[in-house]
């Protein structure tokens, strides 16, 4: 009897809770337009998923890398009638390769026609999978080829994007800078926006002929996960007079966009435009991962997948696959105009950006402190 | 210096008040090893409720209007919440130890093991992802007390007291400081607190004298289980964004630890609270801490390796174990089931 009351109430507390649940997700579903208004999970009629997605480590719902990356999927998926689906690694943060092997080869089992994979760290998990199944395309966001046809490496050219970033907010007038990077300084992709948000800040400061300070660390984002000591770290730098954070990395912004709210401060987002995120947000250093995601989907279906499959291809200004929103500009300062202006210079190759992080970071800037933490 | 302070307090409050939960079960004979599965809990059902309320009109004007009475008001709900369904939760450990007579040790590692899989299992279920988060807005713009919320321009200046004590805190903070002083003053001045330290020194010596041994039990570990899902929720509102990740690094067995270090004694475990939370506090922030006010940041400066500043809480915790553990006293009957045969 006293067994069975202590189920009765365990079982009472979970169905009062899942209750609840289901009353906050109806809450949340069908507000806004565009891949928003696309639901996460769809089921298909044949239980067959042709687009399937594999997230990095983070959350699917990250408000950046994944969600951008996957929000190109479901785009692609909903304009052409192709079912789709992701698939979360297991172990979270901790995933490993074999985990990541586990999710492509179940994303295959389930019927993929191709394979979207974000992050670098899939790489040794794709090139078993990829060999174990050459028939299917893998498209490997943030990645370069790994020495398979099937496998189409696509990265971006970050360093561009965290120059216009760096460049704009000197622009404007902030003086103090910070800079926090997710995967513990280890991944290329972050460490290509620091490199170029030093650059771009340096440059900029040059023209105005001063000197502006930066923080620059690695530390709490290696998974780039919020933490509290992430917030606690950020609050010091703002409350120390840094004005303006460029939080690199996934989930990391709740804890950068925080401590911002805390102390009025303000922050650059990442991979895709976050001003919707927090008022904090001034601007976002984007890269096109939704519309290169549509793109080599497209070349699946087309038949012309084999022009990038085998290769690595690095989107870049060029390509418009990187820059700042424009349609949401909040600055004041550094106009819209003189954006363009700079992006066209990228383009056409009169401004350079190196791409160089791991010998040009500690060099001596002229015109920034840069303070490595 | 002010924003050492504050820091501070955003560490020490969850864990003061979470070892204060724990001082309940223990004084009343149960050893509470749940509380770090307890704040999980209750930092999840606040989180919940905190979205639950912003989805209803009333009060995302009240957001929009920065009308902080009906925001505050939501705090404190939402903390009430999380106290009332961490006191269900906590009745689990309190059926098994108390009517079953089970181990403690091991009732309490079940809900440990059994929180973070039940609220991650929710979450994912409510929001299809690992992180259960506000609906909109962060935790600073709805919940905390800043200048603008009393529409004060931002450069008044305050003075040190207004500043770090009315300037970017959360009420939370403060809620719990009082609940800490009202708990730690029912337990030791009133009737009600002697009975319920005397079930946990002496039972079958309290039920000579009438008192009901097992009521005094399940007293304590469920003030121990509101007072722990309070703590969760306040740990995530102040320091993590009001996010419920089904994990709150740790918090709860540093609570115990806190508690055995405060001797099972409030006042010492205000004491420990705040010494571990500064040197949290100087781990995560030691680059940008200002104590005097010059503008140089003394430890950043100092050739000390970061990791030495990481290490800095353990260490501490560690050598000041060593010093007070010979003079720790833990209440005598806890962990042993009551037998009322067994005089």
């Amino acid at each position: 009897m006293k067994k069975f009351l202590a189920m009765l109430l365990a079982m009472t507390m979970m169905f009062s809770l899942a209750a609840c649940g289901n009353g906050g997700d109806n809450g949340t579903d069908n507000k806004g337009g565009g891949a928003d208004a696309i639901p996460d999970t769809m089921t298909s009629e044949d239980g067959k998923y042709q687009v399937a997605f594999i997230t990095d480590v983070g959350q699917l719902k990250d408000k950046s890398f994944n969600q951008g990356t996957f929000d190109g999927v479901k785009l692609y998926a909903d304009a052409n009638n192709k079912s789709y689906k992701y698939y979360q690694p297991a172990n979270g943060d901790q995933a490993t390769d074999d985990d990541r092997y586990d999710a492509m080869k179940a994303a295959v089992e389930g019927g993929a026609e191709v394979v979207v994979c974000a992050g670098f760290m899939q790489e040794a998990a794709l090139k078993k999978a990829a060999a174990e199944f050459p028939d299917v395309p893998f498209v490997f966001i943030d990645g370069y080829p790994v020495g398979l046809d099937n496998v189409a490496g696509i990265s971006f050219q970050e360093e561009q994007s965290g120059y216009l970033a760096g460049y704009a907010v000197v622009k404007e007038g902030y003086e103090k800078l910070g800079f926090t990077g997710g995967g513990g300084g280890t991944n290329p992709a972050c460490c290509r926006f620091g490199y170029g948000f030093v650059q771009g800040a340096n440059d900029a400061a040059k023209e105005l002929n001063k000197t502006v300070e930066m923080n620059y660390s690695w530390e709490f984002g290696a998974t780039f996960s919020a933490s509290t000591e992430l917030q606690t770290q950020i609050s010091g730098w703002y409350s120390n007079g840094t004005e303006i954070v460029f939080a690199c990395g996934g989930s990391m912004f709740q804890s950068v966009a925080a401590a911002a709210g805390a102390n009025d401060g303000l922050v650059v987002g990442v991979d895709v435009d976050q001003s919707a995120e927090s008022d904090a947000v001034v601007t976002s250093a984007m890269k096109g991962l939704s519309s290169a995601v549509q793109w080599a989907v497209a070349k699946v279906y087309d038949g012309t997948f084999s022009d990038i499959g085998g290769t690595g291809t690095a989107l870049g200004a060029k390509d418009d696959a990187v820059g700042l929103p424009t349609a949401t500009w909040s600055m004041k300062t550094y106009k819209v105009e003189d954006y363009e202006k700079l992006l066209a210079g990228i383009k056409d190759g009169s401004v350079s950006v190196d791409a160089d992080y791991e010998t040009g970071l500690e060099q001596d800037w002229s015109n920034v402190t840069l303070n490595i933490i | 210096m002010t924003f050492l302070i504050q820091q501070t307090l955003l560490y020490a409050v969850p864990l003061l008040l979470v070892a204060l939960a724990g001082v309940f079960a223990e004084r009343s004979g149960i050893i509470n090893l749940a509380l770090e599965g307890i704040m999980i809990f209750g930092a999840f059902v606040g989180v919940l409720f905190v979205r639950l309320m912003q989805g209803i009109p009333f009060f995302q004007n009240a957001a929009a209007s920065k009308n902080w009475l009906a925001l505050q008001g939501m705090e404190l709900l939402a903390m009430l919440a999380a106290a009332a369904l961490g006191a269900v939760f906590s009745l689990l450990l309190s059926f098994a130890s108390v009517n079953l007579k089970a181990d403690q040790t091991i009732g309490g590692t079940a809900l440990n093991l059994m929180a973070p899989a039940l609220v991650l299992f929710l979450i994912r279920v409510i929001a299809n992802q690992n992180t259960l988060g506000m609906e909109r807005g962060d935790a600073s713009s709805w919940f905390m007390i800043k200048k603008s919320t009393f529409g004060v321009e931002r450069g008044t200046d305050w003075g040190f007291f207004g500043e770090t004590f009315a300037n970017q805190v959360y009420l939370a903070t403060y809620v719990c400081i009082l609940l800490f002083v009202v708990l730690s003053i029912l337990l030791y001045k009133t009737k009600f607190g002697l009975r319920l330290r005397s079930c946990g020194e002496n039972p079958q010596a309290a039920d000579s004298l009438g008192i009901n041994v097992y009521k005094m039990r399940y007293a304590g570990t469920t003030i121990s289980g509101a007072l722990a899902g309070m703590g969760g929720f306040v740990y995530a509102l102040t320091t993590a964004n009001c996010a419920a990740t089904g994990d709150v690094a740790g918090f709860g067995f540093l609570a115990l630890a806190v508690m055995i270090f405060g001797n099972w004694k409030p006042l010492n475990i205000a004491g420990a609270a705040l010494l571990f939370g500064l040197f949290k506090c100087i781990a995560a922030a030691y680059a940008s801490i200002d104590i005097n006010g010059d503008g140089v940041c003394m430890l950043a400066t100092a050739p000390i390796s970061a990791h030495f500043y990481r290490m800095m809480p353990y260490i501490i915790t560690l050598v000041v174990l060593a010093f007070t553990s010979k003079k720790s006293r833990a209440p005598k009957a806890e962990g042993i089931p009551y037998d009322k045969g067994q005089r």
